[in-house]
């Protein structure tokens, strides 16, 4: 199957690879993947105190589009707020990198990892304002 | 995938259809519907609706003795070939083409442990589809997973990608163990689970072999 020219830009030079601790303060961690292919996808945002996103990365083992997927979304979600980044859709993903169907599935990953990492920041910050008992996210 | 053939004997009790009597489409005699032969008049038998394992003579159940489904297997697609069938009628050309694509598609669903997993799953009326593309979330299985590929990805030989890959072998082994245990306890839950496992397993074994060749490669 032929990629498209952002497919491989991405995968030759994937933007924001690598992690940050998962119990550092601020860090949100989703952890998704997708059965069919096997594929793993851990995609982490560390949120300013006003609530921005100040830094995003990734690490996925999958195909190029799946990687691709992953590093788009590190890039787009830097600057917004939580609920803007919630907000993006697989779609859009997927029309930016031009995948073929059989790899939407692979922006959908996408999509569920970024919502996972928010689900998972916003858990460990209302635990930390609530009773303190539910701090381990994972 | 190299596949063990030495799995632990345990019965299970999935419901299959019990092997029905039906009348020959030529001589009107009675015939098992698995027979692919009238014992009376001799003629081939268009395939029955039965499931995988009564296609194939073995009895239900993730183990699998994968020797009988070889011998099983090549014996009935030798009853069916061609050949025999040059000077029969359209009809029986027909019918033997019919059983020679039924024979292998439960052939290669029975052979392949993931697809065996799926099969029973689906016989059992809980269906689960290893190829949808719905995303999981459970994340012990994906930490573990995720941890696994970093170590491939940065094994720095040889010799420490083939421990890995041994590794790798062992777990698959073990989660068909498991796969089976759960089968047989009628746990269909479980073994839904399992195969998600196992099919992680496999796509870690194709992963760390691949590493393997290109660092040989070099």
């Amino acid at each position: 199957m032929a990629y498209s020219d952002k497919v491989i830009d991405h995968y030759e030079n994937p933007r924001n690879v690598g992690g940050f601790g998962k119990e550092d303060e601020g860090v949100g961690t989703g952890l998704v993947g997708a059965p069919a292919c096997g594929d793993v996808m851990k995609l982490q945002i560390k949120v300013s105190a006003d609530g921005i996103i100040e830094d995003a990365k990734f690490k996925t083992f999958g195909c190029g589009s799946a990687i691709a997927s992953s590093s788009l979304v590190t890039e787009w979600v830097k600057g917004k707020t939580l609920d803007e980044a919630a907000q993006i859709k697989n779609t859009e993903i997927a029309q930016e990198l031009a995948l073929p169907p059989v790899k939407i599935h692979c922006s959908v990953l996408a999509e569920d990892a970024i919502k996972a990492a928010i689900a998972d920041y916003r858990k460990k910050t209302g635990s930390e304002s609530g009773n303190g008992t539910d701090t381990a996210a994972e | 995938m190299r596949l063990r053939r030495i799995v632990p004997r345990l019965t299970m009790t999935v419901s299959v259809a019990a092997p029905a009597v039906i009348s020959c489409w030529s001589c009107k005699g009675p015939v098992a519907a698995r027979a692919l032969f009238c014992s009376v008049c001799g003629a081939v038998q268009g395939p029955g609706d039965i499931d995988h394992f009564t296609r194939l003579g073995l009895g239900p159940g993730y183990d699998v003795d994968l020797d009988a489904l070889d011998r099983q297997y090549f014996g009935f697609q030798r009853r069916l070939h061609p050949d025999r069938f040059a000077a029969k009628s359209s009809r029986e050309k027909a019918f033997s083409q019919q059983q020679a694509t039924a024979l292998n598609d439960a052939y290669e669903t029975l052979k392949d442990p993931l697809k065996r997993a799926a099969y029973l799953l689906r016989l059992a009326g809980k269906p689960v589809d290893l190829n949808s593309s719905a995303t999981i979330s459970d994340p012990v299985l994906l930490m573990e997973q995720m941890e696994k590929r970093e170590a491939i990805a940065e094994a720095a030989d040889v010799a420490e990608i083939g421990a890995l890959i041994a590794e790798a072998e062992a777990e698959v082994a073990g989660c068909q163990k498991d796969l089976s245990a759960a089968f047989a306890a009628n746990r269909q839950g479980e073994a839904a689970q399992l195969a998600v496992r196992l099919k992680y397993l496999l796509k870690l074994v194709e992963d760390a072999r691949s590493r393997k060749v290109r660092m040989a490669g070099r």
